[in-house]
């Protein structure tokens, strides 16, 4: 429990610490950082609509930041979570215009599946190459993104174009329900909150969560025992993608109804910070993912009520992040301790 | 198609100047890794450094002081990343992606509060890196159209390749760069300070990726763009790993994300969809990586295989 306390304690520094900094930019350009910070939080939860707004930008987090998540168990880097939110969106988009002939409960369940299939398959890509041929899975994924990026893009704006002004394509035929409106809030919430939820029990209480672990904290141990890394570093990274592709599907059956084009920008890489700044704890990435989320539903009323603009919010989640990844930074008082001990 | 206007002289130019911001990115990775530091971070180090040379180039008239100033740039963001991950033990992919994002996130800033501008900056103000036009070449063919007109940081770039070739095999302080990255314990023992050795490299790497930035936006267009640099620093980290961080292999990689960036610009004039061409040179990058590191490990399993018979 102690352990417990101690991370609690360090991320709420790291926060403190990322809104501070984040203060001395808004004091640069010659606002009050206060009257900001107030705004920002009137824009995440004053009336219905924002709450609602706010909890529809967490549904995705909670996602991505599980996805980022789980394959981070299993010793994998995966950025490319962006992408498969891509693809797994053009999937439902697609088989929910098209497969019409399906009852709405089954075409819904289909979309899903579908989703997380292609998003799985997407991910298998950059976990062979790195499982068999040592391929960073870094650099792969990322480049990955762009190139899902630009094959939705192609598909929205010719094959499976509305024809309309805007790059996207034609309504699907089944949604999810929206409750909270005119806020885009809908029961992606619920299914994204229950995912988490087993996501937490697989890795925690199954035997497959074990390994996944194992072979993250130490393959040639992992090997040793009779897993094989390489089969589980891939499992992994395909649940992660399908995890990535289940957001894209939310996304759009339950917020745009239809596919937008790049309609997932920054979902990946923020369900990417709220994982790393707890450290892949898929106990507290929900807690994290629902501050970037007030963060980000809020920014856009900061920026209209005082003269703030909004990237500032992606400066404090930056600076947050690279505060958090520095294992040793609030340490000090450890030392200290421990000195004290010794004598 | 006309196969005869793809493949003409000028894609020779075309595809090195394509190629030219990717060469410094690599050569950015290239440094750091020597000593063992997968430098995720340029991405971010070369849009800071592409910001700072546009926003001091508008704000003084003074191209070179943009371009000294987008070193510093880099050099700050790279220290970041450096003292993160050597004084303070952050992962070094963590805090590249941190590194990246704040990158993303502060120009943004910037370009929105300072500038007063969202999007995109073009100003007529900027002023961008010279081009060097040598009249002598004006008479011969092939090669005025090959070398008239470059950009003095095109130039550059080959003095850099070989310079850092040069430092990296032939001194003393790049053998003990060397030394830090295959065997830090033996560095150690013969007396060479691991830690110094690492700040030096992730510092030099980071002039190098400002520069990179510089001559983005400065020398291989003229304005500054939100995310401009568009995964060209990860390019660059891939032709990186291409070359097993030898610089002259890492910029031969480069040469060839370059071809397939310049061919793909042509075929747009025969309606390929332009989405088609613009993921090319991530599928080729991606494709080259594959096969060069599977290549790699076929190689070791040989040598390996040689060892066991002995």
């Amino acid at each position: 429990m102690n352990v417990a306390v101690k991370s609690i304690q360090k991320i709420l520094l790291t926060m403190l610490l990322a809104l501070a900094i984040g203060a001395l930019f808004i004091l640069f350009i010659g606002e009050n950082p206060l009257e900001a910070y107030g705004a920002l939080l009137r824009g995440a939860f004053n009336g219905k609509l924002k709450i609602g707004t706010t909890l529809a930008s967490f549904t995705p987090l909670l996602l991505t930041s599980c996805a980022f998540a789980v394959a981070a168990k299993a010793g994998a880097f995966n950025v490319g979570v962006e992408g498969e939110v891509f693809l797994g969106g053009i999937t439902a988009a697609y088989i929910g215009i098209n497969w019409t002939f399906l009852p709405a409960p089954v075409l819904m369940i289909v979309c899903f599946l579908g989703a997380m299939t292609v998003a799985a398959l997407w991910a298998l890509i950059p976990a062979v190459l790195k499982a068999y041929y040592r391929v960073s899975e870094v650099c792969v994924t990322i480049l990955m993104n762009s190139v899902a990026l630009y094959i939705t893009s192609y598909l929205v704006s010719g094959p499976m174009s509305a024809g309309v002004a805007n790059a996207q394509s034609l309504p699907v035929t089944v949604n999810l329900p929206q409750f909270m409106k005119p806020s885009s809030v809908n029961a992606g919430l619920f299914i994204a909150l229950i995912t988490v939820v087993f996501m937490i029990w697989v890795l925690n209480k199954t035997t497959f969560g074990y390994k996944v672990k194992t072979v993250g904290t130490n393959p040639s141990h992992a090997e040793y025992v009779g897993i094989s890394p390489k089969k589980i570093f891939i499992q992994s990274m395909m649940l992660s993608g399908a995890l990535g592709g289940m957001a894209g599907c939310i996304e759009v059956l339950g917020v745009h109804g239809y596919f937008l084009n790049n309609f997932a920008a920054g979902l990946g890489s923020n369900g990417m910070l709220a994982s790393l700044i707890v450290k892949n704890n898929l106990i507290f990435a929900p807690f994290m993912s629902f501050f970037l989320a007030v963060l980000k539903s809020g920014a856009m009323g900061m920026q209209q009520s005082t003269g703030v603009p909004k990237s500032i919010v992606d400066t404090i989640t930056a600076v947050f992040i690279i505060v958090a990844t520095m294992e040793l930074l609030f340490q000090f008082k450890d030392k200290k301790n421990k000195k004290e001990k010794s004598k | 198609m006309d196969l005869g206007k793809i493949f003409s002289v000028s894609l020779i130019y075309a595809t090195f100047r394509s190629a030219t911001p990717i060469i410094y990115a690599a050569l950015c990775a290239a440094i750091t890794q020597q000593a063992d530091i997968l430098n995720i971070g340029t991405e971010g180090i070369m849009l800071t450094g592409a910001f700072a040379a546009v926003a001091v180039s508008y704000l003084t008239g003074s191209w070179l002081l943009g371009v000294v100033v987008a070193m510093i740039a880099g050099l700050i963001m790279a220290m970041i990343m450096a003292v993160g991950h050597i004084r303070y033990k952050a992962e070094i992919c963590a805090i590249g992606m941190g590194i990246n994002l704040f990158a993303l996130a502060i120009t943004k800033f910037l370009l929105n509060s300072a500038l007063g501008k969202s999007g995109t900056f073009s100003e007529p103000g900027i002023i961008a890196i010279p081009r060097v036009s040598l009249p002598f070449l004006a008479k011969v063919p092939f090669l005025k159209e090959i070398f008239d007109n470059w950009c003095i940081t095109e130039w550059f770039v080959i003095v850099l390749i070989i310079l850092v070739w040069f430092v990296f095999y032939k001194t003393v302080w790049g053998l003990r760069l060397r030394a830090v990255g295959q065997f830090p314990m033996a560095a150690q023992t013969a007396g060479i300070n691991v830690n110094s050795m690492k700040y030096r490299a992730i510092a030099i790497s980071g002039l190098i990726g400002g520069l990179a930035g510089a001559h983005l936006s400065l020398g291989y267009s003229k304005m500054f763009t939100e995310n401009m640099t568009n995964a060209r620093g990860f390019m660059g980290v891939a032709a990186m790993y291409f070359g097993g961080a030898h610089p002259i292999l890492t910029a031969a990689g480069c040469l060839v994300f370059g071809l397939t960036d310049s061919i793909g610009a042509r075929l747009q004039a025969y309606g390929v969809p332009s989405q088609l061409v613009l993921l090319m040179p991530y599928v080729v990058t991606i494709a080259t990586l594959a096969v060069s590191m599977a290549s790699k490990m076929a190689r070791e399993k040989k040598k390996k295989s040689a060892l066991a018979k002995a």
